[in-house]
C-alpha cells in the first residue's frame, strides 16, 4: 500500500528528546536563584537569608526529610506506595533514642535503620503477600507507630536518667567535620556584605563548614541511590517493578522479591531520616517527626519520583525552616523571596501554555508581594507553618509533567497477567 | 479440555500461521509450546529432538520467543531497558549499557526494525512497540518466534511494515509461528497454513490452494454469514445533517475538515477509511464528547451542536463504540448495571432521581433475550463475557430507548461469525423501523454490504461517494489511501 502523503502510519523523523536537560541549564537556575536571593536581601537588609549559619542549620533540617523522600522513592519506583513512611521514620527515632543514649549515636542510629526496616518489612507483607491496599497498610503504620513508641518509651525511659515519660536521655552527636582552611576565608568574604558575591562565600561556607557526618552519609546514600536504581541490573529490575510488574514477570524477573527488597529498603531509609532526626536534636521525643515523612512524601512527588528532585523539594523545606528558626524577619523577607519565586514560576508555566497553573501562581506571587509591601512582619502564628505552605506552594505550582510510576498503587499477583 | 490431538508441523526458516476462530485453543497451545503450560499427552519437538517446556526460561533456552498480543513492555523504561530487563550484560557492578546499545543496534539493524535504543516507549507508536518486542526475543537469542494475534492492534501500514520484518527473519533462517483470525493476512505472509477448531486441528493448507472464504469456513465449520441488504428503506426525511463540522487537535492540526453529510431516515450511510483519518474525531463530535472548531449538527431538525453527551443520547443518538472495553462497558460490572449506563436518566432504568433497578434488570432479561446475549444470568459480570456476547448487549441496550440515530463504529471488530450474523442482522431491523445509522468499519465486505450509501474518509475530508452496489472492494482500497479516482483529493 503506497500512501501518497498519508499522514498515518509510521513517521521516521525521531521526536527531540525531552527527558534529560543538560547540567548546565540546573548550574545556571542555581545562579540564578543565589542572585534573586541575595537581591531580596540586599533590599530588606535580612542578613540571615543567605548567612552560613542560616545555610548549616538548612541542611540540618532537609536532611531527614531528604531521606524520607528517598525512602518513599526507592518504595514506589518498585510500585507500593508508602504513606507509612511517618510511622517508620517514628520507629527510627525510637530506636536511636533507645540505643543511642546507652550505646552511643552510631549504635543508634543502625539500630533506627533496623527498626525503619521492620516496619518496611511489615508493610511489604501486607500489601505485597497479603494484597492489602498500600494506603490502608501504610496508615495503619504510622497510627501505631507513635503509640507503640509512646508506650515503650514510658517503659523504658522513665526511670534513666534525664529521660522522661516522653523523651528519652541524652544522645551525644556525632563528629562534625569541616574542610579546613576555607571556613576562615569564606567567613571573612561572607562579613564583607558584598552583593553575590558575600552570599555565595556564605552558602558555601554553610555547606562546607561544622557538617554532620550524618549529612555525609545521607549525600553519599542519594548518590548511591541514584546508581543502583539506574545504572545496575537490580535497579532496572526493581524499577520494571513499578512500571509493568507482568513484563518483569514474562522475562523471569522475581518481582515480589523485588518488591520486598525496595520496601525493607524504604523502611530503612526512613528509619534512618528519623534516627538522624533524633540524634540532631540529642534525644527521642514523642511527636518528633511533626509529619516530616509526609513532607518527604510531598517533595518525592513534585520532584517526580527522581533523587534530585527529591534533594530539591527537601532543601526547599529545610531552608525554610531554617529561616522560621531564625526569626520573624527572616521570614518577613521570606514574603518577598516566595512572591518573587512564584512570578518567575508563572513565567515558566506560561511559557507551556499551562494558563491555570500560570495565573494562580501569579495571583498568589502579587498577594504575597503585597502582604511584604504593607507589613513590617509576619504574625507569629503563621511564622511556623511558612516552612510547609512554602514548600507545597512553590512544588505544587513548579511541578510540570510529573510521570507517576504505572503500576503504583496496584496489587500484583503472580501468574495473573492475562 | 482447551486442546485435544494437536498436531502442528513447523518447517525451519518458514513463516507458519494458526488460524482459528476466538476460543478455538490457538493461545492454549501457544502457551504450551512457550511453557507456561503443560500438555498432558504428547510431544514437542524441536530440530528433531523432543523437549520438555515447563517455564518461558525452558523455551526460551531452547530459542523459542514469544511476541505477547498485549504489549509487555514498561513505558516509562527506554527502549534498551526494556530489552535487556532480565538479561542485562554487566560490567563491574552496573549494567554493560554500551554493549547493550551496540547489541540492539546490530539486530535492528540486520532485521531492518528500526529500533532505537534511546527513546522512551513511551514516546513509540504501536508498530514500534511491536518491533521493541520482537528484538526483545531476538536479543535472547531466539530462533523460533511465537507472535500472537501480532496485526491485531496495527493500522495497515503498519501490518505491510510488519510483514516486511518477517519476510526479513524468515529470509535470516528464523522461523515463525504466526498466530491470527485475519484471513487476508495470512494469506498474504504465510508459507503454510494451519487451521484449529474447537481445541484441534482441522486442516493443514498452504495459501496457494485456498481463498479466504475457503479458509474462513474451515474455522467455522459452515458457511459464511453474508452481509447484505434487503430492498431500500430510505426515505427523504432528514434526521442527521452536518454541516461544516470541523475539530482541530492540540497542535492545531484539522483532524476533520468541514465535513457535511445527511443521513435519511432508513437510511445506512457506510464510512470508509483507513484508520487515523478522522473516524474516531467524527464519532466524538457527533456523541460531543470533542469539542468542534466550527459547525453544525442537526437531529431531526433540531440542532444539537451545543448540546452535551447526554443530551444528545437523550435525543435519540445510540452509540456502538469503537474499543468496547474502553467505553462500551464496565468490565466489573453486572450485565444490568451495564444496561443503566447511558441511560441512568431514563426509564426503565430511572425513576425520578433515583435508580429502578428492578426496571432496569427486567430490561436486560429482554435483551439478553431478543439479541441472543448467551450468558448465565444478568448478575454476572461483563467480563466473563465472550466479545461477541459483550458487543451484542451493547447493541440492545444502544437500541432500546426508541433511537432515531445509531452510529455503530467497527460493530463487529473481533467477534464469532455467529455473533457478526446477529449483529448485522440488528441493523437492518434497525434501518428497517427507519432508523438513521452510521456505520463506520474497516471491513470493507461488511460496509459495501451493509451500507445504503458510501462516502470515503481521508485526512478529515469526506472526498469520495460510491454505490454500494456497484463499487468493489479494490476500488473502495485505492481511494482510501487517495490513490482512487473516486473524487478529488490533493
Amino acid at each position: 500500500m503506497t500512501a501518497s502523503g498519508l499522514a498515518v502510519g509510521v513517521q521516521d523523523t525521531v521526536a527531540p528528546s525531552r527527558r534529560r536537560r543538560s547540567p548546565m541549564i540546573y548550574f545556571a537556575l542555581a545562579v540564578a536563584a543565589l542572585v534573586v536571593v541575595s537581591l531580596v536581601r540586599v533590599l530588606t537588609g535580612a542578613g540571615n537569608l543567605t548567612s552560613s549559619g542560616t545555610v548549616a542549620a538548612a541542611l540540618t533540617a532537609a536532611v531527614p526529610i531528604a531521606l524520607a523522600g528517598l525512602a518513599g522513592l526507592w518504595s514506589e519506583r518498585a510500585g507500593v506506595i508508602n504513606i507509612g513512611l511517618e510511622g517508620m521514620m517514628v520507629l527510627g527515632t525510637f530506636g536511636a533514642g533507645l540505643f543511642g543514649y546507652q550505646y552511643g549515636p552510631w549504635v543508634g542510629i543502625v539500630a533506627g535503620v533496623a527498626l525503619g526496616a521492620v516496619g518496611g518489612l511489615i508493610h511489604a507483607v501486607a500489601t505485597v503477600t497479603f494484597g492489602v491496599d498500600h494506603i490502608i497498610s501504610g496508615v495503619a503504620i504510622t497510627l501505631a507507630a507513635p503509640g507503640l513508641t509512646l508506650f515503650l518509651a514510658k517503659l523504658y525511659f522513665t526511670d534513666a536518667p534525664g529521660g522522661g515519660q516522653k523523651q528519652s536521655p541524652p544522645i551525644e552527636d556525632v563528629p562534625h567535620v569541616s574542610i579546613p582552611g576555607l571556613s576562615t576565608l569564606l567567613g571573612d568574604i561572607e562579613q564583607l556584605q558584598w552583593f553575590f558575591v558575600s552570599d555565595l562565600a556564605g552558602l558555601l561556607r554553610g555547606l562546607t563548614t561544622d557538617v554532620s557526618l550524618l549529612t555525609v552519609v545521607a549525600l553519599v546514600l542519594f548518590v548511591a541511590t541514584a546508581y543502583a536504581l539506574w545504572r545496575t541490573a537490580f535497579g532496572l529490575r526493581l524499577r520494571s517493578c513499578g512500571e509493568a510488574p507482568f513484563a518483569a514477570e514474562s522475562l523471569g524477573v522475581n518481582v515480589y522479591k523485588y518488591k520486598y527488597a525496595a520496601i525493607t529498603m524504604s523502611g530503612a531509609l526512613a528509619g534512618l531520616g528519623g534516627a538522624i532526626l533524633a540524634v540532631a536534636s540529642s534525644q527521642f521525643r514523642d511527636g518528633q517527626t511533626g509529619g516530616r515523612g509526609y513532607i518527604g512524601l510531598a517533595s518525592m512527588i513534585f520532584g517526580n519520583w527522581r533523587p534530585g528532585g527529591v534533594a530539591a523539594g527537601a532543601g526547599l523545606f529545610g531552608y525554610t525552616d531554617a529561616m522560621q528558626l531564625r526569626g520573624e524577619g527572616a521570614v518577613h523577607a521570606l514574603l518577598l523571596l516566595l512572591g518573587i519565586a512564584l512570578l518567575v514560576l508563572a513565567v515558566v508555566q506560561l511559557r507551556g501554555k499551562r494558563y491555570a497553573v500560570a495565573s494562580v501562581a501569579t495571583v498568589i506571587g502579587v498577594l504575597f508581594i503585597v502582604w511584604f509591601a504593607l507589613s513590617d512582619q509576619v504574625p507569629p502564628e503563621l511564622v511556623s507553618a511558612a516552612p510547609y505552605v512554602v514548600t507545597l506552594l512553590v512544588l505544587s505550582l513548579a511541578a510540570q509533567r510529573l510521570r507517576v510510576p504505572k503500576w503504583i498503587g496496584r496489587t500484583y499477583r503472580r501468574g495473573e497477567g492475562g | 479440555m482447551a486442546n485435544s490431538d494437536v498436531n502442528v508441523a513447523v518447517r525451519t526458516g518458514t513463516v507458519h500461521a494458526l488460524v482459528g476462530e476466538n476460543g478455538a485453543g490457538k493461545s492454549t497451545l501457544m502457551k504450551i509450546l512457550y511453557g507456561m503450560q503443560r500438555p498432558d499427552e504428547g510431544t514437542i519437538s524441536i530440530d528433531g529432538s523432543p523437549t520438555d517446556l515447563t517455564t518461558p526460561a525452558d523455551a526460551i533456552a531452547v530459542g523459542i520467543g514469544m511476541v505477547h498480543q498485549h504489549f509487555m513492555l514498561a513505558d516509562n523504561l527506554t527502549v534498551l531497558e526494556n530489552v535487556v530487563l532480565g538479561d542485562e550484560p554487566r560490567s563491574g557492578g552496573g549494567i554493560d549499557f554500551k554493549a547493550a546499545r551496540t547489541k540492539i543496534k546490530d539486530i535492528s539493524a540486520r532485521y531492518g526494525l528500526g529500533v532505537e535504543p534511546d527513546r522512551l516507549v513511551d514516546e513509540l507508536g504501536v508498530g514500534e512497540r511491536q518491533r521493541v518486542e520482537i528484538l526483545k526475543v531476538l536479543f535472547r537469542g531466539a530462533r523460533i518466534l511465537i507472535l500472537d494475534e501480532p496485526t491485531a492492534v496495527l493500522v495497515p501500514q503498519e501490518v505491510d511494515e510488519l510483514f516486511g520484518n518477517l519476510r526479513e527473519l524468515k529470509s535470516e533462517g528464523l522461523t515463525i509461528l504466526f498466530i491470527s483470525h485475519k484471513l487476508d493476512e495470512v494469506l498474504s505472509v504465510a508459507d503454510d497454513i494451519t487451521v484449529m477448531r474447537r481445541g484441534t486441528t482441522v486442516a493443514s493448507v498452504s495459501p496457494g490452494e485456498v481463498t479466504a472464504r475457503q479458509l474462513a469456513e474451515l474455522m467455522v465449520g459452515s458457511a459464511l454469514p453474508v452481509p447484505e441488504l434487503r430492498e431500500s428503506t430510505v426515505t427523504e426525511t432528514p434526521v442527521l445533517e452536518v454541516e461544516g463540522l470541523t475539530v482541530t487537535s492540540p497542535d492545531g492540526r484539522a483532524v476533520l475538515d468541514a465535513m457535511s453529510f445527511t443521513i435519511h431516515a432508513g437510511e445506512v450511510l457506510g464510512i470508509a477509511g483507513v484508520e487515523g483519518n478522522g473516524q474516531a474525531e467524527l464519532v466524538e463530535a457527533l456523541m460531543g464528547i470533542r469539542p468542534l472548531q466550527s459547525g453544525r449538527i442537526m437531529l431531526q431538525d433540531k440542532d444539537i451542536t451545543k448540546l452535551s453527551t447526554r443530551k444528545r443520547r437523550d435525543a435519540g443518538v445510540g452509540y456502538v463504540p469503537e474499543d468496547r472495553h474502553r467505553q462500551g462497558v464496565l468490565l466489573e460490572a453486572t450485565l444490568w448495571e451495564n444496561r443503566i449506563l447511558g441511560h441512568q436518566t431514563r426509564a426503565p432504568s430511572a425513576r425520578g432521581l433515583l435508580l429502578n433497578r428492578a426496571g432496569a434488570r427486567a430490561d436486560t432479561e429482554r435483551i439478553v433475550e431478543e439479541y441472543d446475549v448467551r450468558t448465565p444470568s444478568i448478575d454476572v459480570a461483563a467480563a466473563s463475557l465472550s466479545g461477541g456476547n459483550q458487543q451484542k448487549l451493547i447493541v440492545g441496550r444502544e437500541m432500546s430507548g426508541d433511537p432515531v440515530l445509531l452510529i455503530a463504529s467497527h460493530p463487529t471488530r473481533g467477534v464469532d461469525v455467529g455473533a457478526q450474523a446477529a449483529i448485522w442482522e440488528q441493523i437492518r431491523k434497525a434501518r428497517a423501523e427507519h432508523l438513521a445509522v452510521l456505520l463506520i468499519s474497516a471491513d470493507l465486505d461488511e460496509l459495501i454490504g451493509m451500507s445504503d450509501s458510501l462516502a470515503v474518509i481521508l485526512r478529515g475530508k469526506l472526498v469520495a461517494s460510491y454505490d454500494p452496489t456497484a463499487v468493489t472492494p479494490e476500488e473502495l482500497g485505492s481511494a482510501m489511501t487517495g490513490a482512487g479516482d473516486g473524487g478529488p483529493h490533493d
